[in-house]
């Protein structure tokens, strides 16, 4: 219903009545809009970083101070094992993805309620908003990217092609997270109790997924758990490409199957509560 | 329903109910779901009359409101505070959705329900006006031509790189009014614009509601100005708490308006 009439300068009509509960997911709407989702994107980077003496290097910064910090707490004191390989590298190459995951998934969460007067006073298709806010993430990672090329040549691994892989991994991570922020920015919209239970949510399931300890540590019987979570493929198999392992090909199949799924759902739960945004926000 | 030739907006008993009160809600739904389904049972399948539930936390910002605009015409809308004029923007503007009833309108949409819809304070004049101009529904290519005639327009030409929150109040909403000024759909949906700035700058934005209603583009338009609405409209809707009270011609709307206002 929403776009349409941009799209073409030919007389459109548009009907105007109450709609069903489920609507059709109109996935096209994203493209239509990019213009405004690239620009959404853009202001949440900019802005993030106005008035910020270091600026974008806060990107650097923060991941890189987390990766001293758990190599000194996890690596030295508590031993975990990485498999031979430098514990720094072995933990960035998770703290990574599953930094852009959990703040796709914060920014998501606060989009519907941080545009609320958008919400109330524009017509755009409200999908672009968390959508923007994981694309102003990829920003943030692909900075953060930078650091880890950085340690792969300060510990002297080798430059590999399946380092082009990343991309997809990206990509991948992007999917999951975006299927996530769905439901998290949408029932934030209506609850604001979400926004707290963000910071937990995103804690927890840090510490169930092989972040900060090889999926080797986890005992067979919870097996299911990582094949249940898709982050964990997804941060399996980037440590396979940095650190040179065999990448887990079945597990990353169905991380991007669980991945689509969420996706699907979490658009469709969207759209199934935007009619009501304008009023509850 | 067919749209008749010529008119830009039809509408069909439109009606919008709200919800009151958070707390109450959930046990209103909880009885009166159960209550509703063992009293009218066919209710659920009729399709006129109020659709939604009725209870003491509902209420009904707007009820059965039809009427009809005709293609390149300026349609006012006035009443009171809380009659349900904006509710009513808001729905012909798809932001949200009736309760019942239905409308058509033909062409291009654009809604401007607030100055300086989508500015950020942290963002520069520039960046706000093609931030704006795209949430309004311009195009990239649209505001970048039209730049130079937006920023002569609200006469902010050396500010145009500083942060918009080191502006003024007023020249925020003249940038915020200029960029909604040149947006360009068929049907422009307006809520109460023109209450704010100087009065220079209001005889300005009127010049321009004048240049606008002229190129023949459909224009609704609610306002609390009556001078306004008697030189800008040719049709005015009157709401009086969600319903229609009157609807024609402006002069004698204006003037029934006018006489039960001093009665008050």
């Amino acid at each position: 219903m929403r776009g349409p009439e941009r799209r073409n300068s030919t007389p459109t009509t548009t009907v105007i009545a109450r709609r069903s509960r489920w609507q059709a997911l109109h996935l096209g709407e994203l493209w239509t809009y990019r213009e405004l989702l690239y620009l959404l994107a853009w202001r949440d980077i900019k802005v993030r970083y106005k008035q910020a003496v270091l600026g974008v290097l806060w990107a650097l910064i923060q991941p890189f101070v987390k990766m001293v910090v758990f190599s000194m707490v996890f690596g030295r004191l508590a031993g975990i094992d990485s498999g031979g390989f430098p514990y720094a590298v072995f933990v960035y190459a998770g703290l990574l993805p599953w930094g852009l995951f959990a703040d796709s998934l914060t920014r998501s969460g606060h989009s519907l309620v941080a545009s609320a007067s958008l919400v109330r006073k524009a017509h755009i298709p409200r999908v672009i908003m968390p959508a923007a806010s994981v694309m102003s993430a990829v920003f943030d990672y692909g900075i953060s990217l930078c650091l880890l090329l950085g340690l792969v040549v300060y510990f002297g691994l080798p430059w590999r092609v399946e380092f082009l892989l990343i991309v997809l991994l990206t990509l991948v991570t992007m999917l999951v997270a975006l299927g996530v922020g769905f439901f998290v920015s949408a029932l934030n919209a209506a609850y604001r109790d979400v926004q707290y239970v963000i910071p937990f949510l995103t804690q927890i399931w840090m510490f169930l997924t092989p972040v900060i300890y090889p999926v080797t540590a986890i005992p067979e019987r919870f097996r299911w758990l990582i094949l249940a979570n898709p982050m964990s493929g997804i941060i399996s198999a980037y440590r396979a490409v940095i650190l040179g392992g065999a990448i887990p090909w079945d597990q990353l199949g169905i991380s991007v199957g669980i991945g689509l799924g969420l996706f699907i759902a979490g658009l469709a739960f969207f759209r199934s509560m935007d009619r009501h945004f304008a009023d509850i926000i | 329903m067919i749209t008749h030739q010529g008119s830009a907006i039809i509408s069909e008993g439109l009606g919008k109910q709200y919800h009151i009160g958070r707390q109450s809600q959930r046990y209103r739904t909880l009885r009166d779901t159960i209550s509703n389904a063992v009293r009218h049972p066919a209710q659920r399948f009729k399709r006129t009359g109020h659709q939604g539930t009725d209870g003491p936390n509902t209420i009904w910002a707007l009820s059965d409101v039809s009427f009809t605009v005709s293609q390149g015409a300026v349609f006012g809308i006035i009443g009171p505070n809380g009659s349900g004029k904006s509710t009513l923007l808001q729905i012909l503007g798809q932001i949200t959705e009736p309760t019942e009833g239905c409308a058509e309108i033909r062409g291009r949409v654009g809604c401007v329900l607030g100055v300086g819809t989508g500015f950020h304070p942290e963002l520069t004049g520039r960046e706000n006006v093609f931030l704006s101009g795209i949430i309004l529904g311009m195009t990239r290519k649209e505001i970048r031509s039209k730049l130079d005639e937006i920023v002569a327009f609200a006469g902010v030409e050396q500010f145009m790189e500083t942060p918009v929150k080191h502006y003024s109040s007023g020249m925020t909403v003249r940038l915020g009014f200029a960029v909604a000024a040149h947006v360009e759909p068929d049907v422009l949906l307006i809520d109460e614009v023109l209450a704010v700035g100087d009065a220079a700058f209001q005889r300005q934005c009127l010049h321009k509601m004048h240049e606008v209603a002229a190129s023949g583009r459909t224009v609704v338009f609610v306002s609390h100005n009556l001078p306004v609405i008697r030189s800008l409209t040719q049709q005015v809707l009157w709401l009086e708490q969600g319903m229609v009270r009157m609807v024609g011609e402006t002069h004698s709307v204006c003037n029934a308006y006018e006489s039960q206002d001093q009665n008050r």
